[in-house]
């Protein structure tokens, strides 16, 4: 961004063990927010449709990426079918609004805490299994939601539904969306700095760390993980919902495909695990290279293959991340430490 | 009763074929605590180089082995070599090639839908769609031949595991990789060969679904999920466990093919791995440690 912050950084290596945030930080913050609750009136100023369908997706991603580093990240237990909770919020709320008329902006936050017991029954299901016998079931927990809703006639199957529109004045359709996305990435944000200052956090790190000694500590380490996975699908299930409604039609493929879970780990990891501003960098930084590399190479399967190189890039050179490697170099500007 | 038996047969063969395709999976894991996302993409890559060989020369895909399987050795030492010493110091090595591994599997995958399309492919030399037939009951001579290649280099795998000085090292190696170091074995060699073994196998087994699966770049995700499946039941590294997975649930996944509806198959699959997962994380035939 500007240059102008580097001014203020000089002081951040002797504020490490001070809580008190550096005022610089909540400065940068509050502009940030500010754009972002402004960015709709723009639209005085012309068409901004693109703009804010932009930062839309963006905010959605930071919703989703930060979600996805409470397990992730802070437990160190890497889920690969996350966006399970994402499909099925948008299912629940879709089928909602269809059934009984509700609309998915008031039924978001339901929609997050079914994923939430979803992410229970997860949680129960592989609780014992570790590593990488977790990772796999998370795979398999994706690919058994996915063959689910292909088949499920009740739900459309493969080819979906469509959802009514909002009955919005069409010029400024996307604007209640855009805020609802706001509201969520922000509450995903700070959740996720919630999680962090708090015991159980320090639970869940300490599980991250070693889950052996965690347990000989006396940590619940079973009960830890469980409510890991559960918290971290709420979010997941509120941007579903708001995002289903948005393209007003639901299909698996939408949802469930296993890139949309390759994206959050992509983003958590290029922005820094377990730290609470890396999914939120990553998923800025990504969606900008998506959009060059749309166009650039056009919208085609290329993108796939720059995502999967982005993260084999980023493992092999810089595997902390963005935040993970400046920290480590003493080098991270005050107002990108969030933790 | 026929019809069983029937139903018994088709499920043997596709777990003859399962099985080839997990066993260079749980080699990997075995010997280097790898696991290989991108197994079964590589697998739809050597599918699509039988598949050219057979559309360009007319070279029969048994016959193409010859052709996957070095090209794929090669290969596979190649990616262990480039790849992996790099990462072998860190802290969750497992965990990261699980990450990296998925990264490979993207590029892979672009890169096969960029330049070969998501068309459906498939080889069809003529015995593909023979049968033979045994009183009431046939034999697709495609599977058929699939399963007993399968099981000629599954025993070919075993005997050099077994009998050869490199197979005693990869076998120490995978029971325990620093004593292995200690008392003399060259444990990065060993991985390399083994990891070339391993992609060779893929390389094998892409050659042989060629003609028993349609096959399109995505499709890996399928095959690598039941795959992965298969490796954690049978015990991660556990190539008994694999074979022995591949089959039961090849046959049970055939019984609910035919009775409930061939979209239901692959719930086998994962509904035997999140059972084990309940009651015996460690897996059939796995040791009881950490993976």
């Amino acid at each position: 961004m500007t240059d102008a912050r580097t001014v203020d950084e000089a002081p951040a290596p002797a504020g490490t063990e001070e809580r008190a945030p550096s005022s610089s930080r909540w400065w940068v913050l509050a502009a940030v927010l500010l754009v972002a609750i402004a960015l709709p009136f723009a639209r005085f100023l012309g068409s901004y449709n693109y703009v804010l369908q932009l930062g839309m997706i963006v905010l959605m991603w930071i919703a989703l990426a930060s979600s996805w580093n409470i397990l992730g990240g802070y437990t160190g237990y890497i889920s690969l079918g996350h966006n399970v909770f994402f499909g099925v919020g948008g299912y629940v709320a879709g089928m909602l609004l269809i059934e009984l008329g509700w609309s998915p902006f008031l039924t978001a936050p339901l929609a997050g805490l079914v994923a939430m017991a979803l992410g229970i029954v997860a949680g129960l299901i592989t609780y014992r299994a570790h590593g990488t016998s977790f990772i796999i079931s998370t795979v398999a927990l994706l690919l058994v939601v996915s063959l689910l809703m292909d088949n499920w006639s009740y739900l459309g199957g493969s080819n979906g539904m469509s959802l009514p529109l909002p009955g919005f004045d069409p010029g400024w359709l996307k604007v209640p969306f855009y805020y609802a996305m706001l509201a969520a990435a922000i509450g995903a944000v700070i959740l996720g700095y919630r999680v962090q200052h708090s015991k159980f956090g320090l639970a869940l790190r300490a599980i991250a760390s070693d889950e052996v000694k965690a347990e000989m500590a006396g940590i619940n380490t079973r009960l830890y993980k469980v409510m890991a996975f559960s918290i971290s699908a709420f979010f997941p299930g509120v941007v579903g919902a708001l995002w289903g409604y948005n393209l007003s039609y639901l299909r698996p493929v939408i949802f469930l495909i296993i890139s949309v879970a390759a994206r959050m780990v992509l983003m958590s990891i290029v922005g820094g695990r377990g730290t609470v501003a890396g999914p939120v960098i990553g998923a800025i930084l990504i969606i900008a290279i998506d959009e060059a590399s749309v166009s650039f190479l056009g919208a085609s399967e290329l993108n796939l293959a720059v995502t999967g190189l982005l993260l084999v890039v980023t493992l092999l050179f810089f595997p902390q991340g963005i935040v993970g490697t400046l920290r480590e170099r003493n080098r991270l500007p005050a107002w990108l430490d969030w933790d | 009763m026929t019809a069983s038996v029937q139903v018994l047969i088709l499920g043997l063969l596709l777990g003859g074929v399962y099985a080839l395709m997990a066993s260079g999976l749980t080699l990997l894991f075995g010997v280097m605590r790898v696991v290989n996302l991108a197994h079964a993409a590589f697998i739809v890559l050597a599918a699509f180089l039988s598949f050219f060989l057979w559309e360009g020369l007319g070279i029969d895909p048994l016959v193409s082995l010859v052709v996957t399987v070095p090209v794929f050795f090669v290969f596979g030492m190649a990616i262990y070599r480039l790849v992996f010493p790099r990462i072998e110091g860190s802290p969750r090595f497992t965990e990261m090639t699980v990450l990296m591994t998925f990264g490979f599997a993207f590029i892979a995958e672009g890169l096969m839908s960029y330049f070969f399309t998501g068309i459906f492919r498939q080889t069809k030399p003529p015995y593909a769609q023979d049968a033979i037939l045994l009183g009431p009951l046939y034999v697709p001579t495609g599977q058929l031949y699939a399963a007993i290649t399968s099981i000629v280099l599954l025993v070919a795998l075993w005997a050099f595991l077994k009998y050869t000085r490199t197979g005693y090292g990869v076998r120490a190696t995978m029971q325990n990789r620093d004593a292995a170091q200690l008392v003399g074995v060259d444990v990065r060699r060993v991985s390399t060969v083994a990891f070339g073994i391993g992609m060779a196998l893929a390389g094998a087994a892409g050659a042989l679904i060629s003609f028993v699966f349609p096959f399109y770049p995505s499709r890996h995700w399928q095959w690598i999920a039941i795959l992965l499946a298969l490796v954690v039941l049978g015990g991660m590294g556990s190539l008994k466990g694999a074979v022995v997975g591949a089959l039961g649930l090849a046959v049970i996944s055939s019984f609910i093919s035919t009775h409930v509806g061939a979209v239901w198959a692959p719930i086998t699959f994962f509904g035997a791995l999140f059972l084990m997962l309940m009651i015996k994380p460690e897996g059939l035939f796995g040791k009881k440690a950490r993976a």
